[in-house]
């Protein structure tokens, strides 16, 4: 067959295939997955994801279990949203500090957060890159002008160190000493200070009896760390890369997994996996299964006997139990579970495709072929696969979905590959952490409804190719 | 003969479960040995430990002795063929050995009476779905090939499509959220209540648990099979007798019923079989989001707990309830067809 011939057939299945409505909404959907996938690094919002989803302290800045930003439209109360600021203003002023009552030169790299929330955030986090000796003050001013004295930071020794100060963590006692300064003494005594965090005090107006009730105080917060002149004047002694995260609420567009694990950015990730596992698998399964099924055919007798005896073995093995025993033993990689995926699912199109090729090679052009000289492997490849493949696209489509769920299936177990994300693994932290009994939606919905949207892609695809294909099941 | 082809049938089905067994235990051959030296050391140490009246070269003695002659009882020092060929034998005689660390609700270890448990309550379930699916399925396949391209028939395959791709775990997880947290209307998995009541209200019980596994087993189920049932149905009316039998001015129910159904019989059971058993092999881990204590909710503790043993057991039993389930497909099949039954090629 020439590529003109084949251009052709291609434009006739075109004219076809684009009356079908749901089958245009399935390459649709594909072909916006593959953009995503394609332009992956834009949609990230973290971009090491890969190859960091298990590392606990990639994520460490981030909220456990909040749930996503846009639930803030459904509340009354609009919790705080993560905010990472990465560049600080950087001024250098003679002013005060905890440390230096009498005042002194400073470096001060100052970030401006805007608070219009109702409920604080959990936590406000400043990280630094810093060579040798550094000491450093962190204060925060409130809109109502008061300042709050969160901590001070001295380290020693330093190459190109990172620093991380939590507020949360760090910033407690000096937090409560500003509140034990202006509070009355009835109000401390009468409340107390369990649940309350520092972010809490700092982001709510003052009052005698701030522990208990607090109204929050909306406005522009400027978060400062100060740096000594004294010290940065020395050799060698360098502070770079500062940085401010405040943790939110609410965090990103699908929230955030108990391991403070951003979920948007590992589904996105997981895509590529999903794409990759379900194409790859049966893309090759079924060219596999019609190269059988043809061969099993055309060759006929003894050839065909054996060749339907191993085929029968395969079809009577309970697909999803021997995988799953045989990922728990030898703990394959992806790699050895997608080889594995195609050893077990080639076996669909044979039976079809050897009726047709049983009745083509009957054929008088293929007759006509063995009379010119043709050996039995050019009919085969260029006499009876180029017209016998095409009915097995729809094979392919429809056996895309039930790969993904397979290989879901596995990593639902915890027998997945840890060094990828896919959308089951996620599924099996949330299901071994109790999300669904915890009401942790936001971290159930969105990898199988994923795992959904992507069988029904395939299905769309699959179903109107069926139609196109066989022509028999059309609707009169 | 019909007789003649079950039986052929039936030693076909034996035959390809044999064959099975031996390939995993090839397979699986090494884990297999380790676990099971690591069982007999175990079982030598426990033993040696009541013999109190020993002096320690005495014990060693024996110690050794012992262990020669269990590796001999398990043909460990045999070629591998052979050890292999062993164990081939021994799963297909359902003689598993005991787990190392699931115990069934008795306290007891040995395999099968753990997998005998399990077995039941898997059955309740995957039938008492199969039933509704059936149902619900056949009705709607019908009805949708009544019409085909009508308003029917274009919505439910539409939704086929759309939850094609749709694991059943997943739904499962859906369904505990929506039921269980947010309406608290169902318990959240288990076979029944801690206690359990007793008399009429243990059945009450046991269906109070049961409702929603079988309710995500059916809501998935039934799509697929009646979008199959509606082509294999269409297929038929479009023959020509059907339309000879419309022209005789048979009524519409008696010709679906009469003669369609009957034609489309075999097929039908095929479907039906076939999409209980690939919802039985696929499903089969969706009995762990449930904490449903069946065979799938057995392979899950078995990968937790690394129970070599049950895992094998639970591997060789669903094969084998596979490999039954295949062949009643083809007995069903031969019995409706009357081509089979006298003799001729289907």
């Amino acid at each position: 067959m020439s590529l003109k011939d084949t251009a052709y057939r291609f434009k006739e299945f075109w004219d076809d295939f684009r009356r079908e409505k749901a089958g245009l909404v399935g390459l649709g959907i594909l072909l916006f997955c593959l953009l995503v996938v394609i332009f992956e690094p834009v949609f990230l919002p973290y971009k090491d994801v890969n190859g960091n989803w298990r590392n606990i302290s990639y994520w460490e800045d981030n909220t456990r279990a909040a749930p996503p930003v846009w639930t803030n439209l459904f509340s009354a109360k609009k919790s705080a949203v993560t905010v990472q600021i990465d560049e600080a203003l950087v001024k250098e002023e003679f002013t005060k500090s905890e440390r230096y009552p009498a005042g002194i030169d400073m470096r001060v790299y100052s970030f401006e957060y805007e608070y219009k929330y109702d409920l604080a955030p959990v936590d406000i986090i400043l990280r630094t890159v810093a060579d040798g000796n550094i000491n450093m003050d962190i204060d925060v001013i409130r809109p109502d002008g008061q300042v709050v004295y969160v901590g001070s930071y001295t380290e020693s020794g330093m190459q190109n160190t990172s620093l991380r100060f939590s507020i949360d963590t760090e910033g407690r006692s000096n937090v409560m000493n500003f509140v034990r300064e202006r509070s009355s003494e009835f109000g401390i005594n009468m409340s107390n200070t369990i649940g309350v965090r520092p972010t809490n005090i700092i982001f709510s107006e003052l009052a005698s009896d701030m522990f208990r009730a607090r109204t929050p105080l909306k406005g522009t917060y400027t978060i400062r760390a100060k740096v000594p002149m004294t010290t940065l004047n020395v050799a060698g002694n360098n502070v770079d890369d500062v940085m401010l995260v405040v943790s939110g609420r609410v965090s990103g567009i699908l929230g955030t997994d108990t391991s403070k694990r951003d979920l948007f950015s590992g589904i996105i990730a997981g895509l590529k996996w999903a794409l990759f596992i379900g194409l790859i698998t049966s893309i090759i399964s079924v060219l596999i299964g019609v190269m059988y099924g043809i061969i099993s055919a055309y060759f006929g007798g003894f050839v065909d006997t054996s060749m339907s005896f191993i085929w029968e073995i395969f079809v009577s093995v309970p697909v999803l139990p021997v995988l799953i025993v045989m990922s728990a033993i030898f703990k394959p990689s992806i790699w050895i579970i997608i080889a594995s995926l195609i050893v077990f699912s080639w076996v669909g199109p044979v039976k079809t495709v050897r009726s047709m090729a049983l009745q083509m090679k009957e054929e008088t052009y293929i007759e006509a072929a063995k009379a010119l000289g043709a050996g039995k492997w050019r009919i085969i490849f260029k006499h009876l696969a180029p017209l016998l493949l095409p009915y097995s696209f729809a094979n392919m489509a429809l056996a895309v979905p039930s790969t993904i769920i397979f290989e879901a299936s596995l990593s639902l177990l915890g027998l997945g590959d840890p060094t990828i994300i896919t959308w089951g693994q996620i599924l099996h932290d949330a299901q071994s952490s109790g999300a669904t009994l915890n009401g942790l939606w936001w971290w159930i919905v969105p990898p199988g409804l994923f795992i959904a949207v992507m069988g029904m892609t395939f299905a769309f695809l699959g179903f109107a190719m069926d139609k196109i294909l066989h022509p028999k099941l059309r609707t009169r | 003969m019909y007789k003649w082809y079950a039986l052929k049938r039936i030693l076909r089905g034996v035959f390809m479960f044999a064959l099975l067994m031996f390939l995993f235990s090839l397979l699986f051959n090494q884990v297999n040995e380790r676990t099971q030296r690591t069982q007999i050391f175990e079982q030598v140490k426990l033993e040696s430990q009541k013999l109190t009246n020993m002096r320690s070269d005495q014990m060693e003695a024996w110690r050794s002795h012992r262990l020669d002659q269990l590796i001999k009882q398990y043909k460990l020092d045999r070629p591998m063929l052979e050890r292999v060929m062993f164990r081939a034998v021994n799963t297909v005689t359902f003689n598993f050995g005991k787990s190392t660390v699931i115990k069934s609700s008795r306290g007891e270890q040995e395999v099968l009476t753990i997998l005998m448990e399990a077995l039941p309550r898997t059955m309740l379930l995957f039938t008492t779905a199969l039933v509704f699916q059936l149902g619900i399925g056949i009705t709607l396949g019908l009805k949708k090939a009544q019409k085909p391209g009508g308003s029917l028939d274009k919505s439910t395959s539409f939704v086929t499509m759309i939850i094609f791709g749709m694991p059943t775990w997943w739904l499962g997880m859906m369904l505990i959220l929506f039921f269980v947290y947010f309406l608290k209307l169902f318990p959240s998995g288990g076979l029944n209540s801690v206690p359990s009541p007793q008399g009429i209200m243990f059945l009450v019980d046991r269906l109070w648990h049961m409702a929603l596994p079988v309710l995500t087993l059916v809501l998935l189920g039934f799509w697929g099979l009646s979008f199959v049932i509606r082509n294999i149905v269409l297929g038929i009316l479009q023959e020509d007798y059907i339309m000879s039998a419309r022209a005789r001015g048979i009524p519409e129910n008696k010709v679906l019923f009469g003669h369609t159904m009957r034609t489309a019989a075999p097929p039908l059971v095929t479907i039906a079989l076939l999409s209980f058993l690939a919802s039985f092999s696929g499903g089969i881990i969706f009995e762990g989001i449930f904490s449903w204590p069946g065979l799938g909710n057995l392979f899950w503790v078995a990968v937790q707990q690394n129970d070599i043993p049950v895992l094998m057991g639970d591997l060789a039993l669903t094969t084998g309830l596979y490999q039954a389930g295949l062949v009643i497909l083809d007995l069903t099949y031969g019995f409706l067809d009357p081509r089979i039954k006298v003799g001729g090629k289907a």
